[in-house]
């Protein structure tokens, strides 16, 4: 049932006849696609979430004072310093350093992960304090679009995880993958400083 | 023991369990003769309270739950009839496999919901209600699979041209004369009286009357089947492998 | 089969229903044509009876009180029976779906298993999707003299279990994803197979409808409801034209039939 061409897969050296657009943008085509996609969604949150906030700003300005700006700047930090790596690793990758690579990478998902943790004390803290998601219409938002981003980051951790395991073995090591996987990891970078933006900082 | 033989087990469980529901069917007090549906909330809640219907609501209800579920290997069967059809692909056989657990699933909800009616007789009338208005919507009206299962078989028969078919024309023609048969009674609840209410003519008797007059001819279409391929050693490898 | 070859050769007829006898009678691909043209009509069904006759969607409001929710029953008293009614009649066309998507995933190199635990998970998909809800709501329907407080109950079991089921069709969706992902025979473009993890994760989105009774996260909001139905709507359109061209590009023409085992 497989066919002639699943032996030739286009992810193996360029030299094999390559898909329109590849080559045009870092990584696959597909994960553009995907990136604007998933981009207009996080728009149409944005904008429902401005709406509400036009409605009653008195509202959700003396809410957004129970945020922790410190937290907030240190996991954007965070999230920066990720992508900053990823973007070394897939140039190390390109020069065929793969080790280094491999390393950077791993940064990433340990940056990832204090990410997650941080966030998740952000979390426990508010709900100590009594602000769940139901409090008010501010925190339905707070919660919802840093959970939403953080279930990003976790899938974020599978990707990584591939473009780890490709660095690792000769075989492997698709600069195609590497660079796909880079391509989301930032996305996931830019919707997190889109909502610190819009709801840690924004007056 | 041959390979075949698996299927035969399978195959007379059917028998086995079609005799218990037909006990459980002829004993539930609700079924002989239906209810109505226009009967008010404290007509109902006294249906259950009798202690003439009581009993028996429990006991007819227990053995359906028990053995509901036992038409599942048997269509499974006709799956595995399905996949040794001239057929270029499984696509039919995983539509009628889809459609088998479905049915059975909303049987035993709908007991589910006569057994908790039963459960306290007591209850607010309006509950009471709830529970066997719910039961009997579930029960009569959830016929989609059942009529799903008997198109896809149809047109699995039709589709089947070879020498020797596996089911032969009539059985296809019968399937789709039966998915007819149980069509109205999706509309359950349209209405409270005349022939499409669910103690009516049409969602009651017909339904109900199609669907054994169904697992008797199949019954014997398939025994038939299993025989006949067994004598014939022809079977190949047994159970699902598409 | 000699006389299906020949047949092939010979010139189609024109007309609709000269056509559809023409491929019934010989296209080699009728079976999967079968069930594309089943699932289309199924969703095209769908969308007439839950938007249009049952108002069902877009779905009311959670924070109406008794009174109002009886007068929803009973303005959409036949609505909601008849066209809960066909339903109930067609319920099993889902399976042709599964069928195609399942086969789907047997061209892929992958095991076999996705493709039997994508036809399980979804053979009961139309029970918590839509059927419980036909069921709860038809009997509010039907008896419009009922108790408002069983009214108010039968409404919100009704939305809640529409609107709220989400672990059959996120690990559905998650099984038919992997599959994607990791199949070499390319079946289908990479780019739905990362469609597939925004499908998902409306079944994520929609969760705060179990809390909520008001706003963007309620049943009806704007968030829970209307953007994950865009998000299913693209999703489902796409799934639908990828699946007509693989059956398209399916080339087993008219040979040998496979060995059944």
């Amino acid at each position: 049932m497989t066919s002639p061409a699943a032996s030739i897969s286009s992810r193996e050296a360029g030299t094999v006849a390559r898909r329109p657009g590849a080559g045009v943008v870092l990584g696959e085509p597909d994960m553009w696609a995907f990136v604007l996609f998933e981009c207009l969604i996080f728009a149409s949150y944005f904008i429902i979430y401005m709406l509400y906030r036009m409605a009653d700003p008195e509202l959700f300005l003396r809410s957004q004072e129970h945020l922790s700006q410190d937290l907030g700047v240190a996991n954007t930090l965070i999230m920066l310093t990720s992508s900053w790596l990823m973007a070394r690793c897939v140039q190390a990758a390109r020069e065929k350093k793969f080790e280094i690579a491999s390393r950077q990478v791993v940064l990433t998902l340990t940056c990832g992960v204090a990410f997650v943790a941080l966030k998740v004390t952000e979390w426990s803290m508010k709900l100590r304090e009594g602000l769940g998601f139901s409090t008010n219409e501010f925190f339905w938002f707070y919660y919802f679009l840093t959970g939403i981003h953080v279930l990003h980051v976790l899938i974020g951790f599978v990707v990584l995880a591939v473009v780890v395991h490709q660095l690792r073995s000769p075989e492997r090591r698709s600069q195609e993958i590497v660079e796909t996987g880079a391509t989301y990891w930032h996305m996931v970078d830019f919707l997190w400083v889109m909502i610190f933006a819009l709801v840690y900082v924004m007056r | 023991m041959k390979k075949g033989d698996g299927e035969l087990f399978l195959f007379w469980l059917l028998p086995a369990l079609g005799l218990t529901w037909i006990l459980a069917f002829l004993v539930f007090p609700g079924f002989a003769p239906p209810m109505s549906p226009t009967m008010s909330a404290e007509e109902v809640a006294a249906f259950y309270r009798d202690p003439n219907n009581l009993p028996w609501i429990r006991y007819s209800m227990i053995v359906f739950n028990w053995f509901s579920i036992g038409m599942i290997p048997f269509l499974t069967l006709i799956v595995v009839q399905i996949r040794r059809m001239a057929h270029r692909t499984p696509v039919l056989s995983y539509a009628y496999l889809g459609c088998l657990t479905g049915g059975p699933t909303l049987l035993f909800v709908a007991n589910l919901f006569w057994l908790l009616a039963a459960f306290r007789p007591e209850r607010d009338p309006a509950l009471t209600q709830l529970f066997n208005d719910i039961a009997w919507v579930t029960f009569t009206g959830q016929v989609g699979f059942l009529v799903a299962d008997c198109v896809f078989l149809a047109l699995a028969i039709y589709l089947d041209r070879q020498p020797h078919p596996v089911f032969e024309t009539w059985v296809a023609h019968f399937n789709l004369a039966i998915a007819v048969a149980l069509a109205p009674a999706a509309f359950v609840a349209v209405t409270l009286t005349g022939p499409i209410a669910w103690d009516g003519f049409l969602s009651f008797w017909v339904r109900n009357g199609a669907i054994a007059l169904w697992l008797a001819v199949m019954t014997i279409v398939l025994g038939r089947n299993l025989y006949r391929e067994r004598r014939a050693g022809a079977i190949p490898e047994a159970g699902f492998a598409g | 089969m000699s006389a299906a070859v020949a047949d092939h050769t010979r010139a189609r007829p024109s007309g609709f229903l000269g056509r559809i006898a023409w491929h019934w009678r010989h296209d080699p691909k009728i079976e999967l044509w079968i069930c594309w043209w089943v699932m289309v009509s199924f969703y095209q069904l769908f969308g007439i009876v839950f938007v249009l006759m049952t108002r069902v969607m877009p779905p009311p409001r959670p924070d109406w009180d008794q009174a109002r929710i009886v007068q929803w029953f009973s303005d959409n008293h036949t609505g909601l029976l008849v066209g809960f009614g066909i339903i109930f009649l067609v319920a099993g066309m889902t399976a042709s779906s599964n069928a195609i998507i399942g086969y789907s995933m047997r061209r892929m190199s992958v095991s076999r298993a996705f493709a039997y635990s994508y036809i399980a998970i979804y053979s009961l998909s139309a029970i918590p999707g839509m059927l419980f809800a036909g069921i709860l709501l038809s009997v509010g329907a039907m008896r419009p003299d009922r108790d408002p407080r069983l009214l108010a109950w039968l409404y919100d079991a009704g939305f809640l279990t529409f609107v709220g089921t989400m672990g059959v069709f996120l690990i559905g969706t998650l099984v038919w994803m992997i599959a994607i992902l990791i199949d070499k025979n390319r079946v289908f473009p990479r780019w739905f197979g990362y469609l597939n993890i925004c499908n998902l994760l409306t079944e994520f989105v929609v969760a705060p409808c179990w809390i909520m009774k008001t706003g963007a996260f309620a049943w009806n909001g704007s968030i829970a409801f209307w953007v994950d139905t865009g998000v299913f709507v693209v999703y489902t359109t796409a799934f639908i034209v990828l699946l007509r061209r693989m059956v398209i590009r399916e080339d087993f023409g008219d040979g040998p039939l496979p060995d059944p085992s």
